[in-house]
């Protein structure tokens, strides 16, 4: 359930090529490819908002709600929220957008630069640092930039893992509380203005039964607060950054499945995925005429998908 | 149907009506966890006997090796309580004194689990704790008294303080438990009662989630609302239905004090019938005394003048209720007129000289003309205050409260819970913007017809007690 990036670029070279009009690189793909998936992924919420509000067939395949449901469920996730009094702390990596690189140490050498592992990810990521496969305390070492410090000069040659896990979490969807065998709980969403209202009247005063939260700042706070765990939160993670990675050959460049990453969009925005590359492409080689059908294309197809 | 097969019953024949929930050990080991699944939530205090908090559970687990003959598991039982032949050599205390060490026995024991007290076997002494179990002769503890050498025989008492746990239902075993035994949990006499006749309702809370599933989401008429909305008015429509369509199932029974009074329940809203019960435990119903007297709420001491005085803190000085002592003095036969029969029972073959009599006096005023006695509510004292006449008599006192004042309270009888849906569905139409108003008049006549449902049906008019007492509709003259 991927658009290949592959087939996506060459269709996109294609068109342009057959328009004569300009050569895109990878890296421009890539960048662009990367804006067009985020945008269809953020339309996504809101055709749902448009869809829910009016009435729906129950044939297969054709419930539009059921049809956008199937796109936003591919990136559909949740996990745990940890207790750090008095909030509790939002999951930041599902783990899908995971990076590692492997670096053989040499001894007495501590420092050592990483060439795979990109400073913004280092810095926005939860690290993690395998020795010989046994993880590390963090004051096991430092990490600056892409530079990571060993703390003891090693003795002997082992392998150092780093594991990056890439923060994408993009929006808060239901939490709910569960602790031992008893039924699972949704919290409900307030406002601080409501909360005062709320914690006030006895009818309504939030319990472990019904319990409620605040949502600020990417923490939330559970009332009672007697609550300090069991609290799962399942959000909508972001798609993963597309790349199209390839390998030289003279100068030609050469499609490297291995390394590269796919769309994570549903197949049936394909077509729409690579107008809107299109219409970025345009700009890019400075084409009104492609950015004109493209957009055209892509008006109609909103046209179609909403009427 | 003994057992659960996906309908609304959740609960075993036996957990039901024993109020038990057995489990088979099908592999031996400490740590072991058991989900309990009966209606009634487990509430934990300890599980230690001694402790002030075992009084708060609503159960006891018990142990078994053949399901016949059980012993509860407490501190004291022989899994959580055992004893080993201490270290010929004994245990130094190691430096830091955080330092565990390894501490073997010579004749392996099943039962030593991690977090047991490693005591003399008079008790007195504690040695350290065990850490952690390396197999049945050796155990990782950490020891912060020396154990002493000792000569073979020397026994060492090692207990768990707390031999079980309660998270959430699921009950956690320290204790080492053998194969082939067998565990119970048994809810307590008041739990398994209070379960009793409890799939005549539905709890309010599932209410709720049920209101949400069936009546709220998208493409229905409301298609979003603060769960906190649907909360207010389900409690509120159960406060308002238990004022007038449910069924008072609140009563107390109580001995009028010298003072003639008896204080109002805590959670009492309205009073449905205060009745004495005479030596055959049948009810006489008290009756207020409305006109008769009455306890004024305030009773300010007055100066020559007759204005109210004040303390020294400016508020007036109130003294005891002149009226209040007068009543309590008052004889009520000298109010209804009756004879001065002692005979003061229900039975029908009970009759005396003064029998005879009745009827001669004419004039009577049929409001007071009773010998049940009399009560008002004092506000003043928050208290039912009684006719002398009912001086340490037994009474039953009925009344009602708002469904909300405990936990066994929220929930609506069967009989009225499509009323309550549609309490909760016009009360949030009628506020919400928007929504036309033949819509919201639509609704609150369906509100109207199902609570008017619900209380042909828990009227309980059944017709052959109705045809009972219709026989005796021709009679002239009853007794």
């Amino acid at each position: 359930m991927a658009i290949n990036v592959n087939t996506v670029y060459q269709t996109v070279l294609l068109i342009l090529n057959k328009e004569q009009r300009g050569y895109m690189t990878p890296v421009e793909f890539n960048k662009i490819g990367n804006q067009a998936q985020l945008e269809i992924f953020e339309t996504y919420f809101d055709s749902l908002n448009q869809q829910l509000r009016v009435p729906q067939t129950n044939v297969d395949y054709a419930d539009r709600v059921v049809n956008i449901d199937e796109k936003i469920s591919i990136f559909k996730t949740s996990g745990v929220a940890t207790y750090s009094a008095p909030y509790f702390s939002l999951p930041k990596e599902s783990g899908v957008a995971q990076s590692t690189e492997t670096i053989s140490t040499v001894i007495n050498q501590q420092a050592y630069t990483y060439t795979a592992l990109t400073s913004g990810q280092l810095s926005n990521g939860t690290v993690q640092v395998y020795f010989d496969g046994v993880l590390q305390p963090s004051s096991a070492y430092t990490i600056n930039n892409n530079i990571i410090t060993l703390t003891n000069s090693p003795t002997s040659v082992f392998t150092v893992l780093t594991v990056v896990d890439s923060n994408d979490f993009y929006r808060l969807g239901t939490v709910s509380y569960k602790i031992g065998a008893l039924n699972s709980q949704e919290l409900e969403r307030v406002t601080k203005s409501e909360l005062y209202h709320l914690l006030s009247s006895k009818l309504t005063k939030p319990s472990t039964t019904y319990p409620i939260y605040t949502y600020e700042n990417q923490q939330i706070t559970v009332y009672p607060t007697s609550i300090q765990s069991g609290i799962t939160i399942d959000y909508i993670r972001k798609p993963l950054s597309p790349i199209w990675n390839f390998s030289l050959s003279g100068n030609a460049y050469v499609y490297n499945s291995n390394t590269s990453v796919n769309f994570e969009l549903h197949d049936a925005d394909q077509t729409e995925l690579i107008l809107k590359i299109l219409l970025y492409a345009g700009v890019v080689i400075k084409s009104p005429e492609i950015i004109q059908v493209a957009a055209q294309q892509v008006a109609q197809e909103n046209i179609n998908q909403q009427r | 149907m003994p057992i659960p097969n996906g309908g609304l019953i959740t609960e075993t024949n036996r957990q039901y009506y024993a109020g038990a929930q057995q489990f088979y050990i099908d592999a031996a080991g400490a740590g072991k966890t058991f989900t309990s699944t009966f209606n009634t939530d487990l509430i934990f205090g300890s599980s230690d006997p001694l402790n002030n908090n075992y009084i708060l559970n609503n159960f006891k687990i018990y142990t078994s090796s053949d399901a016949l003959n059980w012993l509860e598991l407490t501190p004291s039982a022989a899994v959580a309580n055992t004893t080993v032949i201490a270290p010929i050599a004994g245990l130094a205390v190691l430096n830091p004194v955080e330092t565990n060490q390894t501490m073997t026995i010579l004749v392996a024991n099943d039962n030593v689990v991690p977090g047991m007290l490693i005591q003399n076997a008079a008790g007195n002494v504690t040695y350290g704790t065990v850490v952690s179990v390396v197999d049945n002769k050796n155990f990782i503890v950490n020891i912060v008294v020396s154990v002493p050498a000792a000569n073979p025989g020397t026994s060492l008492s090692l207990k768990s303080a707390s031999p079980w746990s309660v998270v959430g239902n699921i009950v956690t075993v320290a204790s080492y438990l053998a194969l082939g035994t067998y565990l119970k949990i048994q809810m307590n006499k008041n739990a398994i009662e209070d379960n009793y006749g409890s799939y005549e309702y539905t709890r309010l809370v599932d209410a709720i989630d049920n209101f949400l599933i069936a009546y709220v989401g998208p493409g229905k008429l409301i298609p979003s609302v603060k769960r906190s909305d649907v909360i207010f008015h389900a409690k509120r429509g159960l406060q308002e239905f238990s004022y007038d369509t449910l069924r008072s199932i609140k009563s107390q029974e109580l001995t009028v004090n010298s003072a003639l009074n008896v204080i109002i329940p805590q959670d009492y809203v309205n009073y449905t019938r205060l009745s004495w019960i005479d030596e055959m435990g049948v009810q006489h119903t008290i009756f207020p005394a409305n006109t008769l007297t009455t306890n004024p709420y305030e009773n300010p001491v007055q100066d020559d003048l007759g204005v109210p005085t004040q303390d020294s803190k400016d508020s007036n000085i109130t003294g005891t209720s002149q009226t209040d002592a007068a009543w309590a003095a008052n004889n009520p036969r000298r109010i209804s007129g009756a004879f001065l029969n002692e005979y003061d029972n229900a039975n029908l073959l009970y009759n005396s000289l003064y029998d005879t009599a009745l009827g001669q006096r004419y004039g009577l005023n049929p409001p007071t003309s009773q010998k049940n006695g009399w009560f008002t509510i004092n506000e003043r004292e928050g208290k039912f205050s009684f006719s002398s006449d009912l001086a340490e008599k037994l009474i039953t006192l009925e009344y009602i409260s708002d469904g909300n004042a405990y936990d066994l309270d929220v929930r609506i009888p069967k009989l009225a819970e499509e009323a309550l849906y549609a309490h909760i569905l016009y009360a949030i139409l009628s506020v919400t913007r928007g929504i036309q108003e033949y819509i919201v008049r639509r609704f609150k006549q369906e509100r109207s017809a199902k609570l008017r449902n619900a209380k042909i049906r828990l009227s309980n008019l059944k017709s052959d007690q109705l045809i009972q007492v219709m026989r005796g509709k021709s009679k002239w003259l009853k007794f």
